[in-house]
């Protein structure tokens, strides 16, 4: 530090201000508590999220294409660097409205679980972040019954309150034919 | 069958030597006193393994010494022996002589005979004597032999190595693909440019010849990857023998199994699953196919049964034949059956063909076994074969059966799953493939060829109806407004013995492509059956032909729903005789739309044995058919009391006039030409003959 910093300024020194650490005597209390990585995105007027360990990669410009007799929940194929890849329409799964195309800053989310993986259309990604396990409270009561199997829980973040969902069921439900 | 011992010796061969190996490298740790019980049993194990296979193979020699030194490692195990430096270097001597026979059987085919000093002392050894005090190399002993290094001929590599390296050359080959559309594109700019830059054009020479020479060796490069992974069908066939002979011996049938083509080397991604449709179908010929001795013995046959196992190339395919020599499939009691699950009404069950009476053993849930046993019966397994063959390995199959003589399923399955002839199609402003094997024709027809005969449109290929529909419309898809250049181009797409006519934009391209698998949880999707990457990168789904017919066949079902029956005409029963299932579907849709009840018959010798067996109103004949054709049908017919006089109408492509003439001549009522063939038209005769 600078060696104007004396304990007459008023403002107290790293020497000090250990000092007074180690004085205040008392157990050490381990503050840090499990956080989870969340990816927080938008559909439409919506905020929700996923686990970041459920979410392999974020693709934008990834052109999409046709598969003929497939679900209106799919959007199409893409090619991951040689792999096929199936795009999810979230927006049907979760029975949102639609609301016009693809906006510009649409992404696509390179989901696994379930024993499957899948790009998952979002209308824009929001976020990375780091909340901890506390921050995320039980999903409330006026939530949409279909919706009530698929939500985690709720999380605040930048005065919208985000919907972690639950990426596992979401693949399973869609496998078994459930959404 | 003959015994292949060569082949075995090679993998005979193969196998002891990494068995030495392994004894030398044991010894060493034995010598070495590191060598724990595990090490030793290892090493037993080993000793035991080359003397039991080359007892098999009758390489005496080899198992004489193999024999001694496993009893002396059996002593070493079980402790009755301690480990000394004179015992390791016998044994490393017994280990050293098994490794010369085993060269030599390479080499010659036989080895020479044991060393007998070797054995002696090695039994001496057990016997309980002091190690012997060797008598090492004697004098008259052959010079030693020429040391020389052996390079091992084949290297060990993991599959999924393997599986990597195709994977990547599936992309270069992909990619390259990027690089000829850049040559394209470059072309483009030199005409742009008028042929004002002279260096362009010939560095766009250059290019082209540098693109062709790299796509020759990345061809090549990609079939000898190929060729790694391909491994030999006695890999399935071999112990699917096996299993059915030991299967037949626990149901009480005296079974051999004869395959023959074992040699005949496919992708190991087609061996891995095409093991499951085989085994199946043999346990069927084993349990439903083959009869008892009893059953068998009253037939005049040899009271054991014959299933043949067989493989041979057709082209870029392979056949492979599962056939018993049993009863053949029960047709009638199929048809009864298919009634009893109340899959078909008792009409629509008469009016079918055998072959589309057999086709229903494929049905998901239908069974022919009256008895539910162990080994099949339980209706599971048809329809997954057919699945697994039709969908997983991109084949086909079909079945042969003759009442008496036994049944032969034929699967035509491609060599490699990893490239394929590909055509690509525009349609409705989206790309599809198709792969090569479902491609019948390619048609570009003047617009009044196609017409209309049911409310749907049709074309007459080789003297048969086939259905054209629009692929967009197929699936889906705005449809564009015809193109005004007078023709349409048409796709027929051939599944067994059904065809149908796609409506397409234009051709695109027709090339070998690396075919890239669907992600797991889209493989049920019933129209794609993989996709493959175009010059510009782009996916293109490749169809699934025989998807297309079941969708063209739903779609034909609502349209002629929708046609209410005349009424007027309901009771009337028509049989319709030929050869081309589409001419016959049709035909019959034209019918049944005007309220007639039909029946068909696939040649002229089943339109007479099942007019005979029945009764019917009238009769509509094709001429040229197998086994029996429409003239001989038609005087046959006429010679029995009861058509003596219903009206019989031949319908053909024939044109001559004395095709016409020998029709009348024959009896036939009216005689109709294909190519202006119209549902009225027909109708019309017939309700006109029927007064």
């Amino acid at each position: 530090m600078t060696d104007d910093i004396t304990p007459d300024s008023g403002i107290l020194g790293l020497d000090q201000v250990l000092a007074v650490k180690r004085g205040a005597a008392g157990p050490v209390v381990d503050v840090d508590e499990p956080s989870v990585k969340l990816v927080v995105f938008v559909l439409g007027t919506d905020w929700f999220a996923f686990h970041g360990e459920r979410i392999k990669e974020v693709l934008s410009d990834c052109p999409v294409y046709f598969l003929p007799g497939c679900p209106t929940s799919l959007e199409g194929v893409i090619n991951v660097r040689g792999d096929i890849e199936s795009v999810i329409r979230l927006r049907v799964l979760l029975r949102l409205a639609e609301d016009g195309g693809a906006a510009s800053g649409s992404r696509i989310l390179l989901g696994q679980g379930a024993g499957m993986r899948s790009g998952i259309r979002v209308d824009r990604v929001e976020d990375v972040m780091d909340v901890p396990q506390s921050a995320i409270q039980p999903p409330p009561h006026t939530i949409n019954e279909h919706l009530r199997p698929l939500v985690l829980g709720i999380v605040p973040f930048q005065k919208h309150m985000v919907t972690v969902l639950d990426l596992e069921r979401i693949f399973l439900d869609y496998r078994t034919g459930g959404l | 069958m003959a015994l292949d011992v060569k082949r075995f010796v090679a993998r005979f061969v193969e196998e002891a030597r990494d068995h030495l190996r392994r004894l030398e490298d044991g010894l060493i740790r034995l010598a070495g006193g590191s060598a724990d019980g595990e090490a030793i049993n290892a090493i037993f194990r080993s000793a035991h393994t080359v003397k039991g296979s080359s007892r098999m193979l009758k390489l005496t020699a080899i198992t004489e010494t193999a024999h001694k030194v496993e009893d002396v490692l059996g002593a070493l195990r079980d402790g009755s022996l301690k480990p000394s430096p004179d015992l390791c270097r016998l044994l490393q001597r017994g280990v050293d002589s098994m490794a010369a026979q085993v060269d030599q059987v390479a080499e010659t085919g036989t080895p020479s005979p044991a060393d007998a000093d070797l054995c002696a002392a090695l039994s001496q050894v057990l016997a309980g004597g002091e190690t012997a005090p060797t008598p090492p190399a004697p004098a008259e002993a052959p010079p030693p032999p020429e040391v020389k290094l052996k390079s091992a001929e084949t290297v060990r590599v993991q599959l999924s190595k393997l599986d990597e390296l195709i994977k990547l050359m599936g992309e270069v080959v992909s990619s390259h693909a990027r690089l000829r559309q850049r040559l394209v594109d470059l072309r483009g700019i030199d005409r742009a440019a008028g042929g004002a830059a002279p260096l362009l054009q010939s560095f766009s020479r250059d290019l082209r010849d540098d693109v062709f020479t790299q796509e020759v060796l990345m061809e090549e490069l990609h079939k000898k990857a190929l060729i790694m992974r391909m491994l030999p069908l006695s890999i399935v066939f071999e112990p699917a023998a096996r299993m059915i002979r030991d299967l037949g011996r626990s149901l009480g049938k005296d079974v051999q199994c004869v395959t023959t083509g074992m040699d005949i080397e496919l992708d190991r991604q087609l061996i891995d699953r095409l093991s499951d449709p085989i085994v199946h179908l043999l346990r069927n010929g084993v349990d439903h196919g083959i009869e008892t001795a009893e059953t068998r013995h009253a037939a005049g046959k040899p009271a054991h049964g014959t299933l043949k196992l067989s493989a041979r190339q057709d082209g870029g395919f392979v056949v492979v034949e599962v056939g018993d020599d049993g009863g053949g499939l029960p047709v009638e009691f199929i048809r009864d059956k298919a009634v009893k699950k109340g899959l078909l009404t008792p009409e629509q069950a008469q009016a079918m063909t055998e072959t589309e009476i057999i086709d229903l053993i494929f049905l998901p849930g239908f069974s022919t076994s009256s008895i539910i046993t162990d080994v099949s019966g339980r209706g599971v397994g048809m329809d997954v074969v057919k699945r697994c063959v039709v969908d997983d390995l991109q084949g086909s199959i079909a079945v042969e059966t003759r009442p008496g003589q036994g049944t032969t399923f034929a699967m035509r399955l491609p060599l490699s799953l990893a490239v394929m002839r590909v055509l690509l199609v525009e349609a409705g402003g989206q790309t599809f493939g198709f792969t090569a094997q479902y491609v019948a024709h390619l048609l570009d027809v003047a617009d009044d060829r196609i017409i209309t005969v049911a409310e749907r449109k049709a074309v007459i290929i080789q003297n048969e109806f086939v259905p054209v529909v629009s692929l967009a419309e197929l699936l889906g898809l705005p449809t564009p407004p015809a193109a005004k250049r007078g023709g349409t181009l048409l796709v027929v797409v051939r599944v067994r013995n059904e065809k149908l006519a796609l409506k397409v934009g234009q051709l695109l391209d027709e090339r070998d492509m690396v075919i890239k698998p669907l992600p797991e949880h889209l493989r049920q999707l019933p129209l794609v059956s993989g996709m493959v990457m175009t010059g510009r990168n782009d996916l293109v789904s490749v169809l699934q032909a025989s998807a297309l017919l079941d969708a063209a066949r739903r779609q034909r079902g609502e349209a002629t729903a929708a046609i209410a029956p005349d009424g007027g005409r309901a009771g009337i029963r028509v049989l319709v005789v030929d050869d081309s299932l589409n001419t016959r579907e049709i035909e019959k849709d034209v019918l049944e739309a005007q309220g007639f009840i039909v029946t068909l018959a696939e040649d002229g010798q089943d339109g007479l044995d099942k007019a005979r067996s029945g009764h019917f109103d009238a009769v509509l004949t094709d001429v040229e058919m197998p086994n029996m054709d429409g003239f001989t049908l038609t005087a046959a017919l006429r010679r029995e009391d009861r058509y003596r006089d219903i009206p019989i109408i031949i319908i053909t492509s024939r044109e001559k006039a004395e095709d016409k003439r020998r029709g009348i001549q024959v009896g036939a009522d009216a005689y109709i030409v294909k190519g202006d063939f119209d549902q009225g038209n027909l109708v019309d005769t017939l309700k006109s003959l029927l007064g």
